[in-house]
């Protein structure tokens, strides 16, 4: 029943977006906007299609999930990480989290440029980019994670002799990861959107760069073929995270 | 050899494992535990009443080394104890922040032999044996949250076993139980004590359950707390939940804690 519910939702909701790349379609076959900055989903479909077959679709699409993926879980690394440190240790919480407060509302793209003099126009620099930006939700909800750890947890770890180590591990990391999760998914949201901002600085392969040297070409179908598959991207790994969320926490469903 | 200076415990039948001398216990400016004086002998069951308020909770927390003592001093096989160690186990109440939900019976054991160094392999055999001590033969894969109450609270008591502890320390473990489970686990408890030769020091409210489990009774009194009287319970063994508890003995000593207790009742 539930399962013939979730069904017809999701049947809805295709229909809902057929309807609207349709609507795209008669929109721009209305012409009410240039056919040349407004291609219809044909057009974009055949400027897919084109790049696919020649090839360097597929090599850009690859290049920008490689960076998103790497700077992504550079950034995991480091947030869960850092994370980790400021919720068990006083000292880090004395001295490190204010200047997290400092950093964390710097705008990630106003670091670009700093970045750029360092690092030149390589996939270092777009990595820390990422990195940089995409850390923040999984710093702030780890720390929130472990200082949600009840403290009889604390208590059984002390009885059991357990270190710090083997208390972060096996009780302070499992308990937070609803929360951590959580960042995880926020994390990639930011990680997408500093990838492209990365390769449209560095103008060196990937998606990013494409779209912005299709702009500069004034091809509007390569441009939204670009946004499409970075959508796609989007989604994708979103669905993919939300599959490893569901295996990792379904101790909660219980 | 036999040590010729100092107390031949061995010998003597009565060998002290805890013992607490004048110890005082104060959260900022409020002494919650004044000057208390306590001996725990292994294989002894303690019980401990007092109206609340009175530091029976602190009292075990200083015996876990969970809490230092301001004055006085707790000394766990002669040695001074201020930080908790794997041979005194801690059964809490709240058994549901206790375990980890995310493990299962298994792995919830499993933890105490991990943290104690014991390789993987003798793990499995340990665990499937403690886990069938008490009762929980069969669960070994269910989670927490599929379980009972008492199920829950065997579990943690597992776990405890697990650390092969001297001591046995429980803050009103089966509180939160109804009447039927707790005499079972009652039972069950008096069985575990007396094959693993452990020490138990147990927190309750409840002046039966003190009398049945104990060999001997702590009754504190607060404001602040201090060991007001201590009760020996010299009813044969083992006890029976219908017989131990129609003995004149028995109800002799529930006359007077009830006599102790109601004095501080306002």
């Amino acid at each position: 029943m539930r399962h013939l519910h979730r069904g017809l939702w999701f049947m809805a909701s295709l229909a809902l977006l057929v309807a609207l790349i349709w609507g795209w379609q008669v929109l721009a076959d209305a012409r009410i906007l240039p056919r040349a900055f407004f291609p219809g989903p044909d057009r974009t479909w055949r400027a897919l299609s084109r790049g696919f077959a020649s090839g360097t679709l597929v090599a850009d699409t690859l290049t920008t999930l490689r960076r998103l993926g790497l700077g992504w879980v550079l950034a995991s690394l480091l947030g869960v990480g850092l994370g980790a440190l400021v919720g068990t240790s006083k000292w880090a919480q004395d001295w490190v989290a204010p200047i997290f407060e400092v950093l964390r509302p710097l705008p990630a793209s106003a670091i670009a440029p700093v970045l750029l003099l360092f690092l030149g126009l390589t996939d270092s620099m777009i990595l820390t980019l990422i990195a940089f930006g995409a850390l923040w939700p999984m710093l702030l909800t780890t720390v929130h994670g472990f200082s949600n750890i009840h403290p009889r947890r604390k208590e059984v770890a002390r009885s059991l002799g357990m270190g710090r180590g083997a208390f972060i591990a096996k009780i302070a990391l499992p308990g937070a990861l609803p929360d951590i999760m959580g960042g995880l998914r926020l994390g990639l949201t930011v990680a997408l959107i500093l990838v492209v901002v990365g390769e449209m600085i560095t103008v060196q392969g990937g998606l990013g760069a494409r779209i912005l040297l299709a702009a500069r070409a004034f091809n509007a179908a390569e441009i939204f073929a670009g946004v499409a598959l970075l959508g796609v991207i989007g989604l994708v790994t979103n669905a993919l995270l939300g599959l490893v969320e569901t295996r990792a926490l379904r101790w909660q469903r219980r | 050899m036999l040590e010729t200076t100092g107390i031949d415990a061995t010998k003597s039948g009565t060998q002290e494992v805890l013992r607490v001398d004048g110890a005082s216990v104060r959260y900022g400016a409020a002494t919650i535990l004044d000057g208390v004086d306590l001996t725990l002998n292994r294989g002894e069951f303690v019980c401990v009443i007092g109206p609340s308020g009175s530091g029976k909770t602190t009292f075990l927390r200083l015996l876990a080394g969970l809490v230092a003592p301001a004055e006085g001093r707790v000394l766990f096989r002669g040695a001074e104890h201020r930080a908790p160690s794997r041979e005194i186990a801690i059964v809490f109440q709240d058994y549901a922040n206790a375990l980890l939900p995310w493990r299962d019976a298994e792995g919830n054991v499993s933890l105490a032999l991990e943290a104690a160094g014991v390789p993987r392999a003798e793990r499995a055999g340990r665990i499937r044996a403690l886990l069938s001590k008490v009762g929980l033969a069969g669960s070994e894969k269910k989670f927490p949250s599929e379980m009972s109450g008492g199920m829950q609270q065997r579990l943690q008591i597992a776990r405890c076993l697990a650390q092969e502890p001297d001591v046995l320390l429980m803050d009103e473990p089966f509180g939160a139980l109804d009447a039927m489970t707790r005499q079972k686990l009652q039972d069950e408890l008096l069985g575990i004590v007396r094959d693993s030769n452990v020490t138990a020091f147990f927190v309750t409210h409840d002046l039966e359950e003190a009398i049945y489990l104990s060999d001997r009774i702590v009754a504190l009194e607060p404001d602040p707390g201090q060991v007001c009287r201590v009760f020996d319970v010299t009813l044969p063994k083992p006890r029976n939940q219908l017989s131990t508890r129609e003995m004149p003995e028995f109800l002799r000593l529930r006359r007077e804690l009830f006599d102790f207790i109601e004095r501080f009742e306002p």
